[in-house]
């Protein structure tokens, strides 16, 4: 069985796609631009943006697992296109709420509230101002809703996360009729946004982490110093040991996660495999930069594509501190004799 | 590049575990017994040869000489529900986990026969005789040496940190038998001796250990004679031997379960009220690496059973487990209000105080990490430019 469980010719597709059009220049470029319109008329040309979304709904069928695989292989190549926010996300709540899924990049909208019948508040929304719609979760007294506004009913101030990625600040006023609202689907509330969207950054980390961990192979058995590559030396060894540890564990983090999230029994999974990674993510990307030496900190090596989306991701949906909180408290309720289950799962 | 596949347990290995647990709750009741460290665990005869009437050692040996030939997987479950209780495994420990499975992949017909059905049934203890005074990490350097005498061998040197020597029945010996000097290769020209610790010749001596037990040895072997019938495998293949036991010894629960018990008890302590913070942190972060590290270990050992040999992998869980078992200890110290006091015989205090000092032999023992991420490193190859 492939990785996340996820059909091979879905998982290769987009690796060949992405490593034909998502090249270091072309994240380079995206950075400045903001936007990279081949590689997104690719992928949702092939229906990427939309897998594990249902037929019916006007998604592109496929499994979580599809999904998470195609995520990982962002992380790997430091793709920049919306396509966690566009399906797994945004398409996750649209269809569960019955309402469109537009034919364009959507993206999701945390922390709002209804005022009556109009929708306020202001967020920081990663790509909202390349999205048709921005979708969001609200809370209409006991029920959860969802409301899907167009872009051009907000006010965007455009901002950037630590990898140049778009995390525009909104202002939304919405008039009611100006968006569309509709109950949520059974089960999802604020909690279940915050898990998948943990899992969506844990996953692109895990990507990120393998590719980090493979460049940093590759280059210190290039780089020559003292007459012998510098994969040679000993005290180089341990950075690519520890850098394979970091990606090794949050890959099997992503992958337990993700299953268990498709299996319906998310439990600790997803604050296990956040935590883990921000751990991750600190210990890796030092060690890779270590034995990149200068070379790692110039904008002219692709490393900094993956360690500043690393550093970025995990700020997003919840930081480590929270989860391990939560994880904490998970045990505390278990009690000693009850913490392995929650081991073994 | 390294992979870990992923894996779970099946409904039959879930069925398992089950019946573990079971059998652990009646056999080893909580307060029944002092809870260790993970494998640096009290001798038990008879709680071992429960373990081995309930067909739970020897698990991957061959049924016709006891054993029961289950995976790799099998016995993945049983050493991970005993270790997270710190059960008493030290009488059977090195014998269920390598000593048995050497013997089955190298012994003669006579030799299985001999020590598997005492090692299945619990019975039989046996040491590792690897380390000397003058070779720890640089193994190939070891001086003890086998002459050819008669019917058999002689063999005359020093093991060091020999785990139990003066207690147990039987170490595999790791031996020079012919001098480096008429090798090309220094790693030639070892050989493998099952030997009886009670031979005449051999003196075992407990040397004291940093928390005041003395449970690993200095052994010398002065004209020890052993029959041509306990040499294990081929004379010369030695090296080889050895290095397919020490991938027994590594990637296993047991790389990442040494201060489980103390989170535990931390944990235990805090059970009837509100949780602090600090305290949630170290439960927490604790929680997400045994999570993990579970799964990769399970991983490993499904690649064993898919007859894949996971050398790097397992150096690789190895090396980050043992860390991590370290920082447990680091991370309940820093959360324990008052200084452990040797007169505090409370389960939590006296595994606080093991652990405290123990902690440093976690990256040492079964090789230290340095040795290991050499071996990880060599797993760690170029792609030629692929994500
Ligand atoms: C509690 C305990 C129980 C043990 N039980 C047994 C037992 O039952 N049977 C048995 O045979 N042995 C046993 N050992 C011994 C154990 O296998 C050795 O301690 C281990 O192999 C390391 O050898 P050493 O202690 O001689 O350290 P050394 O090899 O002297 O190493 C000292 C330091 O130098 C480093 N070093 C050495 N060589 C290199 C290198 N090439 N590159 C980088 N760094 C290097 C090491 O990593 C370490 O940090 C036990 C050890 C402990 C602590």
């Amino acid at each position: 069985m492939s990785a996340f469980a996820a059909d091979e010719l879905v998982a290769e597709t987009v690796d060949r796609l992405l490593l034909d059009l998502c090249s270091p220049d072309v994240v380079e470029h995206a950075e400045a631009e903001g936007w990279v319109p081949d590689l997104w008329h690719a992928f949702s040309e092939s229906g990427f943006p939309w897998v594990s979304l249902p037929d019916t709904a006007g998604g592109s069928g496929g499994t979580l697992g599809d999904a998470a695989a195609i995520l990982h292989a962002i992380g790997r190549y430091a793709a920049p296109v919306p396509v966690a926010e566009t399906g797994m996300l945004a398409g996750w709540l649209l269809a569960g709420a019955g309402l469109a899924i537009p034919g364009g990049p959507a993206t999701v909208a945390v922390g709002l509230s209804l005022e009556g019948a109009r929708l306020v508040g202001d967020a920081t929304v990663a790509w909202a101002a390349r999205s048709e719609r921005i979708v969001a979760l609200v809370q209409d007294g006991a029920t959860w809703k969802v409301a899907s506004v167009p872009a051009s009913a907000v006010s965007i101030t455009r901002g950037a996360n630590l990898a140049g990625e778009p995390r525009d600040l909104v202002r939304f006023e919405v008039a009611s009729g100006a968006f569309d609202l509709a109950a949520a689907a059974d089960g999802v509330d604020a909690d279940a946004l915050l898990q998948r969207g943990a899992l969506s950054r844990v996953v692109m980390s895990a990507g990120a982490l393998r590719a980090m961990t493979q460049i940093t192979v590759d280059y210190t058995n290039e780089r020559k110093q003292f007459g012998k590559t510098i994969a040679g030396f000993q005290a180089v060894q341990q950075f690519l040991v520890n850098t394979a540890q970091c990606s090794v564990r949050v890959n099997m983090a992503a992958e337990r996660a993700t299953r268990a999230l498709a299996a319906g029994e998310p439990g600790i999974t997803i604050a296990a495999a956040k935590v883990l990674t921000d751990a991750a993510v600190a210990e890796g990307t030092r060690a890779a930069h270590q034995a990149h030496g200068a070379m790692g900190v110039t904008r002219e090596y692709p490393l900094h594509q993956l360690s500043r989306r690393l550093w970025a991701w995990r700020h997003e949906y919840g930081t480590a501190s929270m989860w391990r909180r939560r994880l904490g408290t998970a045990a505390h309720r278990a009690g000693a004799e009850g913490l392995f289950q929650l081991v073994t799962g | 590049m390294i992979e870990f596949e992923y894996s779970e347990l099946t409904p039959s290995e879930r069925a398992l575990q089950a019946e573990v647990r079971e059998f652990l709750d009646r056999v080893l009741p909580p307060g029944s017994y002092h809870p260790a460290l993970g494998f640096q665990a009290e001798k038990d005869p008879e709680f071992s040869r429960k373990l081995g009437a309930q067909g739970y050692l020897g698990m991957s040996l061959p049924k016709q000489y006891g054993g029961h030939e289950r995976s790799a997987v099998d016995r993945f479950v049983v050493t991970e529900e005993l270790l997270r209780r710190g059960a008493p495994v030290g009488h059977h420990w090195v014998a269920d986990r390598q000593s048995g499975p050497v013997i089955a992949k190298f012994g003669t017909e006579a030799q299985k026969q001999r020590f598997i059905p005492g090692i299945a049934a619990g019975e039989l203890s046996f040491c590792i005789g690897m380390s000397e005074p003058d070779s720890g990490s640089d193994l190939a350097s070891v001086a003890t040496k086998a002459t050819r005498d008669g019917d058999g061998w002689v063999l005359e040197g020093r093991k060091i940190w020999t785990t139990f020597a003066h207690l147990n029945d039987w170490a595999i010996v790791l031996c020079r038998s012919t001098p480096v000097a008429e090798l090309t290769d220094k790693r030639q020209g070892m050989s493998q001796f099952i030997v009886d610790l009670t031979s005449p010749g051999l003196t075992a001596t407990p040397i004291p250990f940093i928390d005041g037990t003395s449970d690993f040895c200095e052994v010398e072997l002065d004209h020890v004679f052993v029959p041509d019938e306990l040499v294990l495998g081929s004379i010369g293949q030695g090296w080889a031997q050895n290095t397919s036991e020490l991938a027994y010894e590594r990637g296993g629960p047991d790389r990442w379960l040494s201060s489980y018990t103390l989170l535990a008890e931390l944990l235990r302590l805090h059970e009837q009220q509100p949780l602090p913070d600090r305290i949630a942190d170290v439960l927490g972060e604790a929680l997400a690496n045994y999570w993990v590290l579970h799964s990769l270990s399970l991983s490993v050992a499904r690649s064993i059973d898919s007859g894949g040999a996971p050398a790097v992998e397992s150096s690789l869980v190895k090396e980050m487990g043992t860390r991590f078992e370290q920082d447990v200890v680091t991370a309940v110290n820093a959360v324990v209000d008052e200084a452990p006091n040797m007169a505090d015989t409370s389960t939590f205090s006296r595994l606080l105080i093991s652990a405290t000092l123990t902690n440093p032999s976690f990256t040492i023992r079964g090789g230290t990490n340095e040795v290991l991420r050499s071996v990880a490193a060599k797993g760690l190859q170029p792609s030629g430019g692929k994500r």
